[in-house]
């Protein structure tokens, strides 16, 4: 059902500069994307040189707790489709840019591995948390922003706790503090630029342990430390 | 008793718009400015951060970031052997309240005026004679302003930049750009950023009115289309079409507003004082009456105090201006049955209210992805753009896509013919939310002899202090001018591939039930004879050399456009003069 919610969407949201009137709706009603070939993909990779997904992702996209690898499981699919498309060009990465070179579009396996991705449920892992006045500082930053920087509240975009805007944009809540980090440097470095200008243009202004403390209140909006821990009776 | 304070070398009465301008430019001379504001101080963090900021039943709907009308209405009528009453709920415009007043909620529709509504008598007169402009109703008062667009264009280009206004050209020193809007007036250099991006019922707008032969042209900005700097070396980001911005504060940075322009340079000057939550009652005048010796006001523990400065501006909402003048007898009231004195004469509003174009469930139109000013418009039908000669009116609107959001309490289009609540409205507003467009006709309103401000004789404020009363209704003129447009605008409707046209069109009587404009014009109109106007061509009373009454009730009548641009580049301009030879020489700017 998430799935088809987002979809349609995320293909509305083009913008369309002069664009003939016909092609903004079509895309996703005539071909729509199949997120059991996506899942064989997940699980196989495909011939022309794309390892399987599941090697750092995990077949059910929760990735491994380094964070050197995001969690992808319920991420919109008009997210992580641009963003393997991006990885070919604005989003440049030693990893992923060569796998998303691979992939091909004709056959839509970005459509549809996107779609596999998004439509997952996958538990967050539970995580040991940053020390009490790091979450602090990160939750204020995340919530209100800092007026002494000039810089807006993260929540403004990606949603009440971080739960994400989608289609375009994603969620932070339950993602993983190394992985933020390591992000927010490289649009703060320039290295990424996928988006519009307001990710860049923010990661410069904040430094680096305000970064590490917004990372780290992400990371345990929604991470089941509690929740995976066996009830023990007395 | 009123605690009387250390002098000062200026006062601002409101620090919107024109009062973070003014301090601005004088504190930077030097000068002890004080800035006095009757609602509370807010900044971009932590006051405008979402999502308590989108919340669109407090701030669109119950107006929570306009003027506390329990505590200072505006009472309205329609004609002058009516009773006024006081509207209690704002609808059909918006006076802002707060730190940085109205220019915080605006949508940041960036326009600049036309060459010929700055002569806009002299103008007609000469094109289409003095018999047509009578035929148009002998009730118009309408006159030139005392300054040129040549004048003003300067501060125009200052002021755009300043804000950082998005938009494509149309005209460079007299060339005209390929994209812009070839009815533009001269300007001196492009806009600091390029457009904001064509979102989708801009694009359809485009081609139809490309298809009838118009002009079409991407509307001017301050959502920003990309991260600027601007001269005072503020850093603004990029607009993120978010779809809450009239009505709303930025949450992003991305929204010119005195927050995101001024202030932070502002508030740091030492020369610069703020206070807000303060209600300025009177200007003081000394015994001649012919020169202000500061304001009185009232904080928010209701302690009065006595400010005393060597000038006074009157930087308020320009209802508000055109009131504290009125409560500090400053000028000869208007007498509508002699046409006798100018304080509350020539107050003018704007036509608006375009048709609704339902298109086909194909085409999807996202309306909640847009920006306070995106879109796209034509001014083949703006000012004097196009001949009037058979007509029978002057004046002109803007047509234009320029559909500000989807939000879902406000905007749930249906066609004629739809119940008003129930299932079959339900199923009507899923089937058109996503595939209407809505079309603008803004434009002029003239001044009558008819339509005037004053104080109420009935009614009061918190104070104690007379409400100021409107008696306004669109002259015969405007009407028959938006309605003509009209016919026009259905027709690109139709040529975007509209399944249904609604027309639009202003009609009378003004009524003050629904959003029109907040664009409130005149009052205390400029110009070069004080028995036509309250300022002179720098906005400085005639009566009293030490105030300025700057901002749109300076405006003799009112343009097609939205006027903020024309508002800021006005106060540059004034501000200049006074910086130049006033302060070296305080008196009359100009003398009668």
């Amino acid at each position: 059902m998430r799935l088809r919610r987002l979809l349609p969407a995320g293909v509305a949201l083009l913008l369309t500069p002069l664009a003939g009137i016909t092609l903004v709706h079509s895309q996703s009603v005539e071909h729509p994307p199949d997120p059991g070939r996506g899942a064989v993909i997940a699980a196989q990779g495909v011939g022309s040189g794309a390892p399987p997904c599941a090697q750092c992702h995990a077949f059910n996209g929760a990735s491994d707790s380094s964070g050197a690898f995001p969690r992808i499981a319920g991420q919109s699919a008009y997210y992580l489709a641009k963003q393997l498309r991006d990885f070919s060009g604005v989003r440049s990465n030693a990893f992923m840019s060569p796998i998303a070179n691979s992939l091909s579009t004709d056959d839509d396996d970005i459509a549809d591995v996107a779609a596999y991705y998004a439509g997952l449920d996958t538990p967050f892992l539970p995580l040991k948390s940053a020390a009490p006045e790091v979450i602090k500082r990160g939750e204020e930053l995340a919530t209100i922003g800092s007026a002494e920087r000039q810089v807006q509240a993260c929540n403004n975009c990606h949603g009440p706790g971080g739960i994400g805007e989608p289609p375009a944009i994603p969620y932070l809540a339950g993602q993983y503090a190394t992985y933020i980090a390591f992000e927010l440097k490289m649009w703060q470095r320039g290295f990424r630029k996928n988006s519009t200008n307001s990710m860049g243009v923010i990661a410069k202004k904040l430094d680096d342990q305000e970064i590490a403390a917004v990372a780290a209140y992400y990371q345990q909006v929604r991470s089941s430390l509690e929740t995976a821990m066996p009830q023990v009776k007395n | 008793m009123a605690t009387r304070l250390k002098p000062v070398d200026a006062v601002t009465i409101g620090v919107g718009l024109t009062g973070c301008v003014a301090a601005l430019e004088l504190a930077d001379m030097g000068l002890k400015v004080v800035g006095i504001e009757r609602g509370a101080g807010r900044e971009t963090v932590p006051d405008f951060q979402s999502p308590p900021i989108h919340d669109e039943l407090r701030f669109a709907i119950r107006k929570a970031m306009m003027q506390d009308n329990v505590k200072v209405a505006v009472t309205f009528r329609n004609k002058s052997d009516e009773t006024a009453l006081p509207i209690r709920r704002w609808e059909s415009f918006l006076p802002g309240q707060g730190l940085g007043g109205s220019f915080v909620h605006w949508n940041g529709q960036s326009f600049r005026a036309q060459v010929a509504d700055f002569i806009y008598r002299t103008h007609h007169l000469q094109r289409y004679g003095k018999k047509f402009l009578d035929a148009c109703g002998p009730e118009l008062t309408i006159q030139d302003w005392g300054v040129t667009y040549d004048e003003l264009e300067p501060y125009y280009d200052r002021f755009e930049y300043l804000c950082g206004v998005s938009g494509t050209a149309g005209n460079i020193k007299g060339q005209i750009q390929p994209g812009g809007n070839p009815f533009e007036a001269p300007r001196a250099r492009d806009y600091p950023n390029p457009a904001l991006k064509e979102p989708y019922f801009g694009a359809i707008f485009r081609k139809g009115a490309e298809n009838l032969g118009y002009h079409p042209y991407p509307q001017p900005s301050s959502n920003l289309s990309r991260p600027y700097t601007n001269p005072l070396g503020i850093k603004l980001e990029q607009c993120i079409f978010c779809g809450f911005c009239e009505r709303f504060a930025c949450p992003h940075f991305a929204k010119a507003s005195p927050q995101t322009i001024i202030l932070p340079v502002l508030l740091k000057n030492p020369n610069y004082e703020l206070r807000t939550s303060c209600e300025v009652l009177r200007i003081n005048l000394d015994s001649t009456r012919k020169k202000a010796t500061g304001v009185t006001y009232v904080d928010d523990a209701g302690r009065e105090f006595e400010q005393p400065a060597e000038m006074v501006f009157i930087t308020a909402f320009p209802l508000n201006n055109v009131r504290t003048l009125l409560l500090s007898g400053i000028g000869t009231p208007y007498d509508p049955r002699t046409g006798e004195g100018v304080l509350g004469r020539n107050y003018s509003y704007q036509t608006t209210g375009g048709p609704t174009v339902f298109m086909d469930e194909g085409i999807n139109i996202n309306p909640f992805m847009s920006s306070g000013a995106p879109g796209t418009m034509i001014d083949d039908f703006g000012g004097d753009n196009f001949d009037h000669s058979n007509l029978g009116f002057i004046g002109g609107q803007y047509v234009g896509s320029i559909m500000t959001g989807g939000r879902p309490i406000e905007f749930h289009p249906t066609p004629p013919g739809t119940p008003a609540w129930g299932l079959e409205w339900k199923r009507a507003v899923a089937r058109h939310y996503n595939h209407t467009i809505l079309i603008q006709q803004h434009g002029t309103s003239q001044s009558s002899r008819l339509n005037y401000l004053d104080l109420d004789p009935t009614y009061k404020d918190a104070w104690g202090q007379p409400l100021l009363r409107m008696t306004f209704d669109f002259p015969e003129n405007d009407v028959r001018m938006s309605q003509y447009i009209a016919d026009k605008v259905v027709e690109i409707g139709r040529a975007m591939g509209g399944k249904m046209v609604v027309r639009g069109g202003a009609k009378r009587p003004y009524s003050t039930t629904f959003y029109q404009s907040t664009h409130n014009a005149g009052g205390a109109v400029m110009g070069d004879d004080p028995k036509t106007s309250v300022v002179n061509r720098y906005q400085q009373c005639w009566d009293v050399p030490n105030v300025f009454s700057l901002g749109a009730s300076s405006f003799p009548q009112n343009i097609t456009y939205n006027y903020t641009v024309t508002v800021g580049a006005l106060t540059l301009w004034a501000l200049d003069t006074i910086k130049k030879q006033y302060l070296k020489s305080p008196g009359p700017l100009v003398h009668a």
